[in-house]
């Protein structure tokens, strides 16, 4: 009775106590769970494929659960090994420095961008036989940055067809439904080889947005840019979504680097106003051009004189070999404002050669893979999966009868 | 013989209710109970009362199974990307940290939401939480969350042509960033952590096929449900159409040879075109899809 009596016997009790009341909760869960499955949606319905062959000796319902069992714990074998195979091999290097193929559309971030689509006319209905290619050569923008635009229109062969710009405009849409004034601005498209254009008389229109001095200095958000276009006698129009801020988030200084601990690192240099989370890329070539690595920036920096390090990780040199000296190109940076919209301040673009490297010896760089807790972290639970898959692909070899 | 064997089989019992007793007192007093999630994040419109990790109100009746102790992770679905991630990126710190791990299911917008999140947010510190009714502190950080992978039916990461052209009678700010250009620039796609992103694509489009390009859900065509790489617009088709390019199963290249982006591979595409884009609150259309694979593998 003493025992029992003592403060430690009566917390072992509770503990004790709670964690069968906690173990009689979970079951009842479990048991809701297994028994609530969508409606008409059986494993063989959602498409797991057909039943293995040859798995018999259990009469009709039995056997055909057995096998469903043995097919659904090897998918799930299947997965867990997948996802912890992939990420080791991928993780041998950091997730800000990649390899380039890793990262198809940031290869060229300063490309316009492309589309292309039937015309439509003003109730959104496609014109038969005429499409509209596209560009714009930026969406995000800020400061005294400008934007061009270029419309040209073709049959479904892709033979030019005459266009004609009848209008085109600039103008600011609200996000909120509050009352407010729009801005407008017109954004003239022209084909005559001068100015924004760049040929005349090839069917290619082209403008150019600036819009801090085309009275959208004051206003964050977005504009749209609306052309209405004839094409083939059919009247039709063409739009362009852009992100405006007015303010610039800072400016660059230069580009350093330094080899330290086996990897290359370019130092981002510049000024910034305001303390924040910037984030940079920039992509790395060798001294022939062949693409090698995109590296990231996604930290908090500033007020003041920043540097954004920028890795080029050792064991990705070596696996790659390319020809020194490196070049750092097109180098892009924002800052990151977090819950609002517009999210980012752009810093200048930095479009072609940044930065040209030293020449270095395969010797300098290390071949280690890439060490963090966040990789022992993934590494072990992906492999604890590929255990508890492991068994339960055991367990289902044993049909319960 | 029969004696022995269920004397064997006794012991193995107890073994194993000793060891689960065990470990449920771990968790007790230790507070290190390792739990598994499945978080789903819903698209446009929304419906769930955010904040409410219960309320599968968008998605249909809770009472099915959705993948392991599933939860609603509840935005407006109206506003911008950015100015409510926040919502999500709180979702994956309750959920998503210390020794607790999520699967996570997203519908059309909910892709663009665990896209920004991870692109934008993956690399910074954590804090890590409780997964309790206030998600409280534990007073410790980590780097990134802990997500196993991630599975997306209608993805609209790649943007939809009914927002480049208009076609929705209700335009809410949500709208301009899923229009194809906008969507496409928003944040790097291929970073996601070297977490996979498993893309269900739906085909039963027909009331917009002249706005959508190649096959589409009705609301969202291949090149973003298929997380196909590059510029919007592109046509991607099953493989029984002849005159089309058609979307590649896994993480590889399309027909044409266009890729992917990174960490992208597509699970189902959905050759019976019998798929469409809507949930009809009852885990319909291509979420009929999403929640099965959920049930299979979010364990």
């Amino acid at each position: 009775m003493r025992q029992l009596r003592s403060w430690r016997w009566r917390a072992a009790l509770g503990i004790f106590g709670l964690a069968l009341v906690l173990g009689w909760y979970w079951l009842q869960e479990a048991t809701a769970q297994d028994q609530s499955s969508a409606p008409g949606l059986s494993p063989a319905a959602a498409g797991f494929g057909p039943l293995p062959p040859g798995a018999g000796g259990l009469p009709g319902n039995a056997d055909q659960a057995w096998r469903q069992r043995q097919l659904l714990a090897s998918q799930q074998l299947d997965r867990a090994e997948h996802v912890y195979r992939s990420y080791l091999e991928a993780t041998r290097f950091p997730p800000d420095s990649r390899p380039l193929e890793e990262h198809p559309d940031q290869a060229r971030p300063f490309a316009p961008v492309q589309d292309e689509a039937r015309l439509r006319d003003s109730a959104g209905r496609p014109v038969a036989g005429v499409r509209i290619r596209s560009t714009q050569d930026r969406v995000f923008v800020t400061g005294t940055e400008a934007v061009r635009f270029t419309i040209e229109a073709v049959d479904d062969e892709g033979r030019s067809v005459a266009l004609v710009v009848r209008r085109s405009f600039a103008q600011s849409v609200p996000d909120s439904k509050t009352l407010t004034t729009l801005v407008h601005a017109d954004v003239p498209f022209a084909d005559d080889g001068a100015g924004v254009d760049d040929v005349a008389g090839d069917g290619r229109h082209a403008a150019l947005l600036t819009p801090a001095t085309q009275g959208f200095a004051e206003r964050a958000g977005t504009i749209r840019v609306i052309a209405e276009v004839i094409a083939n006698g059919r009247q039709g129009g063409v739009a362009f979504d852009l992100v405006y801020l007015p303010e610039m988030a800072g400016s660059w200084s230069g580009v350093r680097e330094a080899l330290e601990n086996g990897a290359l690192n370019f130092y981002l240099q510049g000024q910034v106003r305001v303390a924040g989370r910037y984030v940079a890329s920039a992509r790395v070539q060798d001294a022939n051009g062949v693409p090698l690595a995109l590296l990231q920036f996604n930290d908090v920096a500033g007020p003041g004189q920043v540097e954004f390090r920028l890795p080029l990780a050792g064991l990705l040199v070596h696996e790659k070999s390319p020809a020194f000296p490196l070049r750092l190109v097109d180098v892009e940076a924002f800052l990151l404002k977090p819950d609002t919209f517009p999210d980012r301040s752009m810093m200048p673009r930095m479009a072609g050669v940044a930065h040209v490297s030293q020449r270095y010896s395969m010797e300098s760089f290390s071949t280690q893979e890439w060490q963090s807790e966040q990789r022992d972290r993934y590494l072990a639970e992906y492999q604890r999966d590929v255990t508890r898959a492991e068994d339960a692909v055991r367990a289902s070899m044993r049909p319960s009868r | 013989m029969m004696l022995a064997a269920v004397s064997a089989r006794t012991s193995s019992f107890r073994k194993r209710a000793w060891l689960a007793i065990a470990a449920l007192l771990a968790c007790v007093a230790g507070g290190v109970c390792a739990t598994n999630y499945s978080l789903w994040i819903h698209g446009r419109n929304g419906g769930g009362a955010i904040g409410n990790y219960q309320d599968f109100t968008y998605w249909g009746p809770d009472s099915v199974n959705a993948g392991v102790n599933k939860r609603a992770v509840n935005w407006d679905g109206r506003n911008r990307i950015s100015a409510t991630n926040s919502v999500i990126r709180d979702a994956l710190d309750c959920h998503c940290t210390g020794s607790n791990w999520c699967y996570i299911a997203a519908h059309s917008a909910g892709d663009n939401q665990i896209g920004y999140a991870l692109s934008l947010y993956g690399g910074s510190a954590r804090e890590v939480k409780n997964p309790d009714a206030s998600c409280t502190g534990t007073g410790t950080t980590q780097t990134g969350w802990n997500i196993k992978w991630v599975m997306v039916a209608a993805g609209s990461a790649g943007g939809t042509e009914l927002a480049n052209y208009g076609a929705w009678a209700v335009s809410d700010p949500l709208t301009s960033d899923l229009k194809t250009s906008t969507a496409r620039a928003m944040y790097d796609h291929n970073q996601t952590r070297s977490t996979w992103f498993y893309m269900l694509a739906g085909a039963k489009g027909t009331s917009y096929s002249s706005l959508l390009p190649g096959q589409d859900d009705e609301v969202i065509a291949y090149h973003s449900s298929g997380g196909v790489s590059g510029s919007g617009g592109a046509t991607y088709c099953n493989p029984s159409d002849w005159f089309c390019n058609y979307l590649s199963y896994n993480a590889g290249p399309n027909e044409n040879g266009t890729p992917k982006w990174g960490w992208h591979s597509v699970f189902f595409r959905d050759d019976g075109e019998v798929y469409d884009h809507y949930t009809r609150r009852n885990w319909a259309g291509i979420v009929t899809r999403l929640r099965a694979e959920m049930e299979t593998y979010a364990q």
